[in-house]
């Protein structure tokens, strides 16, 4: 048999610092918040911005069983497809803690989004007006699941090339929806723009 | 006596000079033999959900191995799924599957949101206030300089 390898560079698992004696305190009550939106939008920069540590990535491998197809046996060519998605996390309380997800926003990622999101308080949709269409996939996603979501538009430079109305013309979003300018890059930014998606959350559970 | 550099990869390992950054391509459902999803049906745990080492799992780490052993080895303290996928570099799906071996097998505690959280309106109030107490920067208070 082959010897267990030894750790590459980093010491990713068992480290000393590690060896710590077992804590037996109670996991927190994790909740989440999925940002999406098209590539290269200022997912990641946003999870960085409020997260509590550096971001993080998991690739998760998506195959067609993930996208809903039950017997291998029959697919003769199986593709498999590998996402990264970054998130970060944010300890609210000793009991209770927020993890943001920077999901993919192509198209095909869909029944990703359904493994993530199931569960989420609500959703932030990033969307870069000189790449609109980036983000109808998730517009479209997200109203139709009924999840609490707001679009956010990143203000590259500081400044945005339409105007909001523009914009929610351009997308189509119900009035309900709120449209917002935010900075990916700004920490109190970032905050508000959650903020606006957890007020509808709760607007919705007071309902 | 392999002739000329050292063999590498054969097991889809990292050698010392490979990048660190990606997870072997070859290997992440080997370690599950080949299941993609955990051995209870319907959906599968949720990213964020919390995993817990058990006194029995810390216990038998050393009988564990691979995969197994890491998982069990870091969560010490509660970790979420996605945190260990990401800390250990393994897919998502893969810690997903072992995690549910492990807690079958007594080893790790697996503490799955309740599915109505998202409606819960005091978690809703909680997380609320506690995103308005974040200051706008990271940097130390202002005022006090």
């Amino acid at each position: 048999m082959v010897s267990v390898p030894s750790r590459t560079p980093g010491g990713l698992s068992v480290t000393p610092a590690d060896r710590a004696p077992a804590g037996r305190s109670a996991p927190p009550l994790p909740v989440k918040m999925v940002i999406a939106g098209g590539f290269g939008v200022g997912k990641t920069t946003a999870v960085g911005a409020i997260s509590e540590i550096r971001p993080l990535t998991t690739e998760a491998a998506i195959t067609e069983v993930a996208a809903g197809v039950d017997d291998l046996s029959h697919t003769p060519e199986k593709a498999t497809t590998t996402v990264a998605m970054d998130f970060g996390c944010l300890t609210i309380d000793a009991q209770l803690k927020l993890y943001l997800f920077g999901t993919p926003g192509q198209e095909r990622f869909g029944f990703m989004w359904d493994d993530l999101v199931q569960g989420a308080l609500g959703c932030l949709v990033i969307v870069d007006t000189r790449r609109l269409d980036d983000c109808y996939a998730a517009v479209d996603y997200f109203e139709h699941k009924q999840i609490p979501f707001a679009v956010a538009v990143n203000a590259f430079d500081g400044r945005v090339e339409h105007n909001l109305d523009e914009v929610r013309w351009a997308l189509d979003v119900a009035e309900h929806v709120p449209v917002v300018v935010f900075d990916a890059r700004e920490r109190g930014s970032v905050r508000d723009a959650l903020l606006v998606v957890l007020e509808l959350a709760l607007a919705r559970a007071r309902a | 006596m392999t002739a000329g550099g050292t063999p590498s990869g054969e097991h889809g390992f990292t050698g010392p000079g490979d990048p660190v950054g990606r997870a072997p391509a070859v290997r992440p459902f080997l370690v599950t033999s080949g299941r993609v999803a955990g051995a209870r049906s319907g959906p599968q745990i949720p990213v964020e959900t919390q995993i817990v080492a058990t006194a029995a799992g810390l216990e038998q780490l050393d009988l564990l191995s691979f995969e197994r052993h890491d998982i069990v080895a870091a969560c010490r303290r509660p970790q979420s799924v996605a945190e260990v996928a990401a800390r250990l570099r393994l897919h998502l799906n893969v810690v997903r599957v072992l995690a549910e071996d492990l807690r079958s097998s007594g080893l790790l505690s697996v503490h799955v949101p309740r599915a109505d959280t998202a409606r819960d309106l005091s978690v809703l109030r909680r997380v609320i206030d506690g995103l308005r107490s974040i200051p706008d920067s990271r940097g130390t208070l202002r005022d006090t300089s």
